[in-house]
């Protein structure tokens, strides 16, 4: 237990650790609970995604993660520290369903405002050019984001969450308002990036074809307050391509956390169902 | 192209057509009944009357607008810098609404003279008192567009550790504008008023003066003249404003025309 040296056999300390995390909202003169207890471990370059009913706290989760928000119980480290540490080091990036680009600037601008805040990096100019193309913006660089779709705005946010190359990346339902054709091309792109950026992401979703196709592990989580219920490992090959739909252990994968999040909705309505009976 | 076109020159033909018209039945109206010129003058004497002065109307307007807009630019921007602070804390909101609500709800000829007796009868008291009438509107819709920040665009500046000071000026800012300009829209006539009735209390030069003098002498046709003088003004600076707004809320969805 006492190696000074990092060995490569020593697992790298992992990007976000939570442990027995507690978060609960005041309402009125009450408080509500949004997550209870939940333990969460992201690897360095792991994609993780997390998924659960409405109101299960994912939002809540992601926030904390963020360091947005402090939890009311509970450890988070993020990079080794404390999450507002982690938020010093401008090494996250944050994509939100919807994704509050700033109406005045274009799409360059609004691009280039993470670099005016986090400092411009060595070829930040050639970078930013590369970006865009790769999300397949470029050609709307002079554009305000009310000219464009939902679709393009998405990519926007996505470029403007990782010109600063962060270590983390913080999605909330990013795809979520996109209609299905987006929404698939967005997904392949997303990897596309991942991959060749080598950076952790968690990915809150709804969608339980997103998770599985997207992550190395899906994190399920039960409704109100928020628990981790199981951790599904998804050891489907990479690059995952759409041809992925034809595979039996993709599907069998989607059966299982589909399995998991219907459990979950059933035991939800049963206590509704009969009265008298509390959670 | 010439459809278009069409559109434009019909757009810009009825409200001109309307007014033509209005003109000229008051006009006959008048001619016809015999009306007193000190009662209604005909708008042919009104014209006459402005035509037979006019750098005295010219001279009035440019004293009174000065007075309007010198006030409305210091009520702006007193009022942001306050709201900076009072969107900033509600302690601070909750400390400065009463004495600012006071101001408001005071009605401002009863300050009026004060001033004069503060500031004697040039520039300055006018200024002050067109100040103090639209600073209130200014104010509050300083406060809400300060606090009307998009949650999320909030989140993201935060997540990469932008300081207060960087989202203040890149998104605080930006996104009060549209309450900033609904608020100079509001203030625009008011600030008129502001001059106006500082002129009529303290009997300094501007268009205020003038339409006093001509309601002294029942020279009705200069008191109307001066109206429309105001009126002018009015329809000028409001132009304005929204010309400025169009250019610089070119971004936000409901910036109107007029």
């Amino acid at each position: 237990m006492t190696n000074t040296s990092r060995d490569s056999d020593v697992p790298p300390e992992p990007v976000v650790e939570v442990r027995h995390l507690t978060h609960r909202y005041p309402v009125g003169n009450e408080t509500v609970g949004a997550l209870t207890g939940v333990d969460l471990t992201v690897n360095d370059g792991e994609f993780v995604a997390v998924i659960g009913p409405s109101g299960c706290g994912k939002t809540t989760l992601l926030s904390i993660i963020a360091g947005l928000l402090s939890p009311t119980g509970g450890q988070v480290s993020v990079f080794g520290s404390d999450t507002r540490a982690a938020r010093r080091s401008q090494a996250l990036g944050l994509v939100t369903q919807d994704p509050g680009l700033l109406p005045w600037l274009d799409v360059a601008s609004n691009v280039l405002l993470t670099l005016d805040i986090t400092g411009p990096h060595d070829g930040a100019d050639e970078y930013v050019t590369e970006l865009l193309e790769r999300v397949g913006i470029s050609r709307f660089a002079r554009y305000y984001p009310g000219q464009l779709s939902g679709g393009m705005r998405q990519r926007v946010a996505l470029a403007r969450a990782l010109v600063h190359h962060p270590r983390l990346l913080l999605m909330d339902e990013p795809f979520g308002a996109l209609d299905e054709i987006s929404r698939e091309e967005m997904r392949f792109e997303l990897l596309k990036v991942w991959e060749q950026e080598q950076m952790s992401v968690v990915f809150v979703t709804h969608s339980i074809r997103e998770a599985v196709l997207l992550a190395d592990r899906v994190v399920v989580l039960t409704g109100q307050p928020g628990r981790v219920k199981d951790v599904i490992e998804i050891d489907l090959d990479r690059p995952r391509t759409a041809s992925l739909e034809d595979d039996p252990r993709y599907q069998s994968l989607l059966a299982d956390v589909r399995g998991l999040l219907v459990s979950e909705t059933d035991r939800s309505d049963l206590v509704h169902a009969i009265p008298g009976t509390r959670r | 192209m010439k459809r278009k076109f069409q559109r434009n020159a019909l757009i810009l033909l009825t409200p001109v057509l309307v007014s033509t018209l209005l003109l000229a039945a008051w006009e006959t109206w008048v001619r016809v009944r015999d009306v007193k010129e000190y009662l209604l003058p005909a708008p042919s004497a009104i014209l006459a009357a402005l035509l037979d002065d006019p750098g005295r109307f010219a001279e009035g307007a440019r004293l009174s607008l000065q007075a309007a807009i010198g006030g409305l630019l210091l009520a702006s921007l007193g009022a942001f810098i306050l709201a900076v602070a009072m969107a900033h804390s509600r302690a601070l909101e909750r400390a400065l609404y009463p004495p600012a609500l006071a101001l408001k709800v005071t009605p401002i000829v009863a300050v009026a003279p004060l001033f004069t007796i503060w500031f004697g009868f040039g520039l300055a008291p006018k200024v002050l008192i067109a100040a103090m009438i639209t600073f209130f509107p200014m104010l509050v819709n300083s406060v809400v567009g300060l606090r009307s920040v998009d949650p999320r665009a909030h989140d993201f500046l935060r997540t990469i550790n932008a300081s207060t000071w960087q989202i203040f000026w890149r998104l605080r800012v930006p996104s009060s504008l549209p309450f900033v300009f609904a608020g100079l829209r509001i203030s625009v006539p008011l600030s008129l008023i502001g001059a106006v009735v500082a002129e009529f209390l303290s009997g300094s030069e501007g268009i205020g003066q003038l339409i006093l003098i001509a309601n002294g002498d029942f020279d009705t046709p200069v008191l109307f003249g001066a109206i429309f003088v105001l009126a002018a003004m009015g329809i000028l600076l409001t132009a304005s404003v929204a010309l400025v707004e169009r250019k610089v809320l070119f971004w936000y969805q409901s910036a109107v025309s007029l």
